[in-house]
């Protein structure tokens, strides 16, 4: 489960102004939920996925983790820039505990990165990148997966391998997904939620939650 | 993360994990920093070899003499390598949290880890450097350390120190890049007063007196009674130094555990 209480969090602005990004945000996700969070640009909706998986803090409020969390997936987070994809994987690998051969072969195998996969990861499009943090993320096999739209979106061959994993995934695993478009949360999520003003409200049923959306 | 697991059990899986981290991050250091190009990981040795050898050689070539009758190579070489650390550790210490950034998506990776995997390496590397200098000195010139414990002791004191002030200057350049600009020039400007360079029996009584407020003088003095024994008279207290070390981790800590909370990645 993962609680969100009372969340607030602001940016300092260049010129000493500051910006309320979230406002206030309560939610309780559990397990086995898969939720679609939609917000218009600049609602929050990278700030949330940064505070849930506890890269950055809150101002005020409290989150409550009892559950293994990803990295956002869907941008080049978490990764290092100077090694090679493979060397990442290793590195993955010893931090959470997985066997280093197999973790390296199953990155290799699901990023589909060529012989990049022994380059530096700088070198690489930002679709490789996401590949790759993708294909680490799910070795690591997290109990949570906090995704960005872009990881699904598209009608590559990948976007479909992507979208087959992480169907498969949700029977065990928790998904939050942060999304504009209500089409590619309907592909996975169960539930939904809207982001506006700084708040997150729920929604038991996801087509509420699209029309909620739609109207605000 | 299950609520199961409790007690002591507990305290073996942080700490094994704690050391897994850093293992992971010291071996990415070194891929990150050097590659497997050329002499791939054996720079980390290199650079402080060489950066020894130019200063022993340079003081060799001008040939001053030392009170106490010290060897002028030996003294410089092992005056110099402490304070390649000292330096090192330091001055990278502003830049460390924005270069790694990117690793604190990943919740077992803390700031302390960072800084503690980096100072770590760049301290072995260098005590690695120093047995290299030591072990050549002792075959070209027959001079071996009296009590090669105390020289261990200095440059773990050395280091602690270092680490506790990279712990600081990390968590002031969350705040503002001026800690990475000033930083370099500090280094610079009190080279001379840290002791690598001179031995507090050198000094008038009073200016013995203030030299030994500074931690990092006695660290360069018990490194000194290590190499030479009673040759030369050293003064130092081990306990001042250790007081020293634990309240700038302390401190630095305390820092750091503040600035996380306002850090943007």
């Amino acid at each position: 489960m993962i609680r969100l209480e009372n969340v607030h969090k602001s940016y300092k602005l260049h010129g000493g102004s500051s910006k309320a990004v979230l406002r206030g945000v309560s939610a309780i996700f559990g397990k086995g939920e898969a939720v679609g969070i939609l917000g218009r640009n600049g609602a929050g909706k990278s700030t949330l996925l940064r505070l849930i998986s506890g890269v950055e803090f809150p101002e005020a409020g409290h989150i409550q983790r009892q559950m293994t969390i990803s990295w956002p997936l869907g941008h080049a987070a978490a990764m290092h820039y100077s090694i090679s994809g493979a060397d990442n994987a290793r590195f993955i690998a010893r931090i959470y505990e997985k066997p280093i051969a197999e973790t390296v072969e199953f990155v290799e195998d699901f990023a589909e990165l060529g012989q990049y996969y022994r380059q530096p990861v700088r070198t690489y499009s930002s679709g490789m990148m996401t590949r790759l943090s993708l294909a680490l993320s799910l070795a690591v096999d997290f109990e949570c997966y906090l995704l960005d739209e872009v990881v699904a979106a598209g009608d590559s061959r990948f976007a479909e391998r992507c979208r087959a994993a992480l169907l498969d995934r949700r029977a065990r695993s928790t998904m939050l997904m942060v999304s504009h478009q209500p089409e590619t949360v309907r592909a996975f999520c169960t539930s939904g939620a809207v982001l506006k003003d700084g708040r997150l409200t729920r929604y038991e049923d996801l087509d509420q939650a699209i029309a909620a959306y739609h109207a605000a | 993360m299950s609520d199961a697991v409790a007690g002591p059990v507990d305290w073996v899986r942080t700490l094994r994990i704690q050391f897994r981290v850093l293992g992971a991050l010291i071996l990415r250091e070194m891929s990150t920093r050097f590659g497997r190009e050329n002499l791939g990981y054996l720079w980390l040795f290199a650079e402080p070899l060489m950066l020894g050898t130019a200063i022993g050689a340079l003081h060799h070539a001008t040939g001053h003499f030392l009170p106490g009758g010290l060897h002028v190579v030996f003294f410089w070489v092992t005056g110099y390598v402490p304070f390649y650390m000292f330096r090192s550790v330091v001055n990278r210490a502003p830049t460390a949290v924005v270069a790694n950034q990117s690793l604190l998506y990943h919740r077992r990776i803390t700031l302390l880890d960072i800084l503690l995997s980096r100072n770590l390496l760049e301290g072995g590397a260098v005590m690695g450097t120093l047995a290299i200098f030591l072990a050549a000195f002792g075959m070209w010139l027959d001079i071996w350390p009296k009590q090669p414990a105390l020289v261990v002791l200095g440059m773990m004191g050395m280091l602690a120190v270092s680490n506790g002030l990279a712990l600081m200057l990390a968590a002031g350049a969350i705040y503002t890049d001026l800690v990475d600009r000033v930083v370099h020039l500090i280094t610079y400007i009190t080279m001379p007063f840290t002791g690598a360079f001179f031995m507090v029996f050198w000094l008038p009584t009073d200016m013995q007196r203030q030299a030994l407020w500074i931690p990092t003088v006695h660290c360069f003095e018990i490194i000194r009674r290590g190499l030479f024994g009673t040759e030369v008279p050293t003064t130092f207290d081990v306990g001042y130094t250790v007081t020293w070390a634990i309240g700038l981790n302390l401190v630095g800590l305390l820092m750091l555990r503040v600035a996380r909370r306002r850090l943007v990645v």
